[in-house]
């Protein structure tokens, strides 16, 4: 048994460098696929999350108007707190709206300085117990004179679940049709591999070697290309991970930053499993069509 | 060495090498080494190369296939070592019915016959050792069976002072002796020798031979197709002559051409 991983282990490694520019070939289509793979994944686990957040987080907002006078802002307080389906209320005046505006945009705080008056509303926060009691208290908060608008979190959920679905959809389409490339290419590699050592398969089944014999060092070749693929992209995932995690931030504003390391992991196991499954089971087709006369 | 011990893989039971130096010593249950009953072998193109091949070769014997190009001799090996399977009849292996044979089996019933071919069939970038060495390389031989049993192959066949050269690097009679033994370092019960002397010049034909003889000697059953008139003639050794896919003589002592 262990003659027999040795000899093919050493076999597929002879055969991987004996041609050796289609060897590099179909590990660069590898290498190409797995990033695309890669790229996909982070992505899709980057909307998830944003999602997961903004689910998590519902709350409803409902703008003020102006001319909102104290006692209204007292009395939809109570009101508010007294309904069964809200958690929290918070009241956010114009003057606080205005500093966390400047809070966060600081580059333009001496513009907002320069306006006569202060044009941010103030508003309401109100968490819910659950996402889906919305409907009520939204409906609630429209019939108050008070309200100037109430903003739509239910219609920006169902945006990013269509942004999702359209990302996975293309995303899955896309990904098969690379993986059938790269399949292809590993088969005609390893295709060629076989009709390089006709003569030695030959002789090997003249002599009574077993078909494992025969068939293990092509699909470990394959197997090699794979995990070599997939090496190259995990150190190229890992060169370009700080750039990528800045763009990333920057693009999903609330993405956890912990769960980045996990996500991580996920990649490279996922980048290891395909990369090595797709060496195999080329090399597996390429070798069963030749062995079966 | 246990005398009875099955090989892990086949179940067959393989005799000790001790065996192959009494040429009396038959098969256990006494069976002809390989037996055809009506064989007939048609290809897919309808052209019939064997028709109704009846042959027995007892344990030790020494046969000569001879006839025509064309005349079914390369197919007739072609059965033996289960390259293909016979249209009709029963092609019969150490009594073992080749077309019953499980796929998985067909391995191991090669590693009981030997086979040269005209063409040596070497690999040019191995040298004379590892030529030799490979056979038992992809057979699952651990290695540190397999340098003494090359070692002792190549003593056979006179080759132990050329085992670091190429078989660029050798004569034609140089390389079909590496070749006959990478057949013999699985202790064939039986050699088929496919035109082995049809790329060499005489006198190196009849090294071949003798060495064919010596081999006979230690107790394997030779197969031996060939063209040769004057070898065959000369030994006068059992013959076998084929023509248009039929057996037409099969008589003991004979010459390469009937004398009747």
């Amino acid at each position: 048994m262990l003659a027999f991983v040795a000899f093919s282990l050493r076999r597929a490694w002879q055969g991987f460098w004996r041609n050796s520019v289609m060897s590099l070939a179909a590990t660069a289509t590898m290498v190409l696929m797995l990033m695309l793979l890669s790229g996909l994944l982070i992505l899709w686990t980057g909307l998830h999350s944003t999602l997961d957040y903004v689910q998590s987080e519902v709350q409803v907002v409902a703008y003020l108007n102006d001319s909102a006078t104290s006692s209204d802002v007292t009395h939809l307080t109570s009101d508010l707190k007294a309904m069964p389906q809200v958690t929290s209320v918070a009241y956010v005046s114009k003057a606080e709206a205005l500093r966390r505006f400047q809070q966060r945009q600081p580059g333009v705080a001496n513009l907002v300085d320069s306006l006569p008056t202060n044009p941010l509303p103030a508003s309401f926060e109100i968490s819910l117990r659950d996402p889906a009691d919305y409907i009520d208290v939204a409906t609630y908060l429209r019939g108050q004179g008070a309200v100037e608008s109430v903003q739509d979190i239910q219609k920006t959920v169902s945006q990013m679940i269509a942004v999702i679905n359209i990302v996975s959809t293309v995303g899955i389409v896309v990904m098969l049709v690379v993986a059938l490339t790269v399949l292809f290419i590993i088969v005609n590699t390893i295709r060629l591999a076989v009709v390089a050592r006709s003569e030695e398969i030959e002789i090997m089944r003249l002599v009574g070697a077993s078909d494992a014999f025969i068939r293990w060092p092509f699909i470990f070749e394959g197997a090699f290309v794979g995990l070599l693929g997939a090496l190259i992209t995990i150190g190229l995932l890992v060169l370009i991970q700080a750039p990528l995690a800045n763009l990333l931030s920057g693009f999903f504003n609330v993405l956890p930053v912990q769960a980045s390391a996990m996500v991580g992991q996920n990649v490279a196991l996922i980048v290891l499993a395909t990369g090595i499954g797709i060496g195999v089971v080329g090399s597996y087709v390429s070798v069963r069509s030749y062995l079966s006369r | 060495m246990s005398s009875v011990t099955p090989d892990p893989e086949s179940g067959l039971y393989r005799r000790p090498e001790i065996a192959r130096s009494h040429p009396t010593d038959s098969t256990a249950d006494g069976l002809p080494v390989l037996s055809l009953r009506g064989v007939t072998k048609t290809y897919s193109n309808g052209k019939s190369a064997l028709r109704d091949v009846t042959l027995s070769v007892p344990e030790g014997d020494f046969v000569f296939l001879v006839g025509p190009s064309g005349a079914g001799k390369s197919t007739l090996i072609r059965l033996l070592i289960r390259e293909e399977l016979a249209t009709k009849g029963k092609v019969m292996l150490e009594g073992r019915d080749l077309a019953k044979l499980n796929r998985r089996d067909v391995p191991q019933i090669r590693r009981r016959i030997g086979i040269v071919f005209q063409d040596f069939k070497l690999l040019p970038n191995k040298s004379v050792r590892d030529n030799v060495a490979f056979a038992l390389e992809v057979t699952g031989t651990p290695r540190s069976r397999i340098a003494p049993a090359v070692d002792r192959v190549l003593r056979v066949v006179g080759l132990a002072a050329q085992a670091d050269q190429r078989p660029a690097e050798l004569s034609g009679g140089e390389q079909q002796r590496t070749a006959i033994a990478r057949a013999l370092v699985h202790d064939p019960r039986l050699f088929i020798a496919d035109e082995p002397t049809g790329n060499l010049d005489p006198l190196i034909s009849w090294e071949i031979i003798q060495l064919l003889l010596r081999i006979n000697e230690m107790g394997v059953t030779v197969l031996m197709a060939t063209h040769n008139a004057e070898v065959v003639t000369a030994l006068r050794k059992r013959v076998v002559g084929l023509e248009d896919g039929r057996v037409v003589r099969d008589e003991t002592g004979a010459a390469y051409h009937r004398e009747d």
